[in-house]
């Protein structure tokens, strides 16, 4: 485009006015510097709606100046070094007022700090009684439920009670089994009537299978402290008699300790 | 207040930079009625009006640092930022832009009536030259410089395609420069 034709556009008017767009006025910008035609054409379109504007003037009121001129002022207060401020009597009791806040805001902090402390402790103590409440009901439900296991297995119309009764070196002890005999075969054991086992000794369940006697697991002898607990031993096809001896801590393939007790079926 | 100083633009510019309060004292002695005659044109209320006039000349006074001669005018850049600021204050409050325009349809005349000392040109002689613009260069000069509408605003307004916008407002202003170089 020739610069006449750019002078003759209405873009240098429309630049004038803020009217262009960014990039229209970037263009415009860099022909001024390259061109004086366009500069001077800007300059006497300027000068054109600046008499114009000159035409429409409307006096502001004097007090416009003033304020103003108090306004920059103040500005160039804050950010100057350390000048002295005269402050209106207004400020005075707005900064008076605002301390008077502070403070007391400072002390409602402190209250409400100290009723947030203690409603804290007890929220802490509440959340622990209701940890120990919520353990305890678990517990129950726990035991609870192995009850009802107890009482299937002993209720089972499949299973089929067998005493073992105390032998020579333990009359007095007993034992009873259930015992899945004819569906899958699960025996259970009740150790309850057996005496507490020396320390580091368990007994040893086994089953007689054609006159040898088989592996049927260890009793677990006590259980979270409670020692009345049914449980599961290994699981026997078929089998001629059941009994328990005392074996060191871990078992043994075939009994080595004192026979306890002895049920044939 | 006395201007015991006349300043040419270089010089005013100058000491505005170094942030001299006589000059800006001289700068609003000088060019505030003509920013307040535009705020005016565009403000109904005139605290409104008053306190825009105040921000404008603290933004001048703030952010002279962006203003920069390559690309035009001192009074050019302080009549857009004025302009701007009118129309953003009058947005942020929900106003529309043609709020007073069908009012001023004659402002030019009305306006010096009222404002009867303002006069530190010899309008009376310009203003019957410009008086003699068509209606329709008025308008569209009168739309654009005093309030600020855009090219697609003016084109809606006047019922003119969007395309000869720009060639309408070059024939106004050059029609309005012969005027003024006349007189």
């Amino acid at each position: 485009m020739e610069i006449k034709d750019i002078i003759s556009s209405g873009l240098l008017e429309l630049y004038v006015l803020g009217m262009a767009s960014e990039q229209e006025a970037d263009e415009v910008t860099s022909l001024a510097k390259k061109y004086p035609e366009v500069a001077a054409e800007i300059a006497a379109i300027e000068s054109g709606l600046q008499t114009y504007a000159m035409m429409h003037v409307v006096e502001p009121r004097s007090s416009t100046k003033e304020k103003i001129f108090s306004a920059i002022n103040t500005t160039s207060q804050t950010n100057g070094a350390g000048k002295v401020v005269s402050i209106s009597s207004f400020w005075k009791y707005a900064a008076a007022a605002s301390i008077i806040l502070l403070v007391g805001s400072a002390i409602l902090n402190v209250i409400y700090y100290d009723k947030y402390k203690i409603a804290d402790k007890n929220y802490a103590a509440a959340v622990i009684e209701k940890n120990n409440v919520r353990d305890q009901l678990a517990s129950l439900e726990e035991s609870n439920k192995e009850m009802k296991n107890d009482m299937g297995v002993i209720q089972s119309k499949y299973s089929e009670p067998v005493t073992l009764r105390g032998q020579a070196d333990a009359p007095e002890a007993a034992a009873k089994i259930f015992w899945m005999k004819n569906t899958t075969g699960e025996v259970y054991i009740d150790p309850s009537n057996l005496p507490e086992p020396p320390s580091g000794m368990q007994y040893q369940f086994w089953g007689f299978v054609d006159g040898k006697p088989v592996d049927g697991g260890l009793i677990v002898f006590t259980k979270k402290g409670d020692k009345y607990r049914i449980q599961k031993m290994k699981t026997f096809g078929k089998a001629e008699a059941f009994a328990v001896t005392l074996e060191t801590e871990g078992g043994h393939p075939q009994p080595e300790g004192k026979l306890f007790v002895m049920g044939k079926m | 207040m006395a201007e015991d100083i006349k300043y040419s633009e270089e010089e005013l510019v100058l000491s505005l930079q170094r942030r001299d309060q006589k000059a800006f004292s001289y700068l609003y002695d000088n060019y505030a009625g003509a920013l307040n005659g535009i705020i005016c044109r565009m403000v109904e209320e005139s605290q409104l009006a008053e306190d825009i006039l105040q921000e404008a000349f603290l933004k001048i006074w703030n952010n002279f640092s962006q203003y920069d001669s390559s690309k035009g005018r001192l009074f050019t850049w302080m009549i857009n930022l004025t302009r701007n600021l009118t129309i953003d204050t009058l947005r942020s409050k929900g106003y529309k832009k043609q709020q007073k325009i069908s009012r001023d349809e004659n402002s030019v005349s009305n306006y010096h009536d009222k404002n009867a000392g303002a006069d530190k040109f010899d309008t009376l002689g310009l203003r019957k030259q410009v008086a003699n613009l068509k209606p329709e260069q008025k308008s569209i000069i009168d739309l654009a410089y005093f309030n600020g509408y855009t090219q697609e605003e003016i084109s809606k307004e006047m019922g003119i395609p969007l395309g000869t916008v720009k060639t309408r407002m070059r024939s106004a202003i050059m029609e309005l420069r012969k005027m003024l170089e006349y007189n």
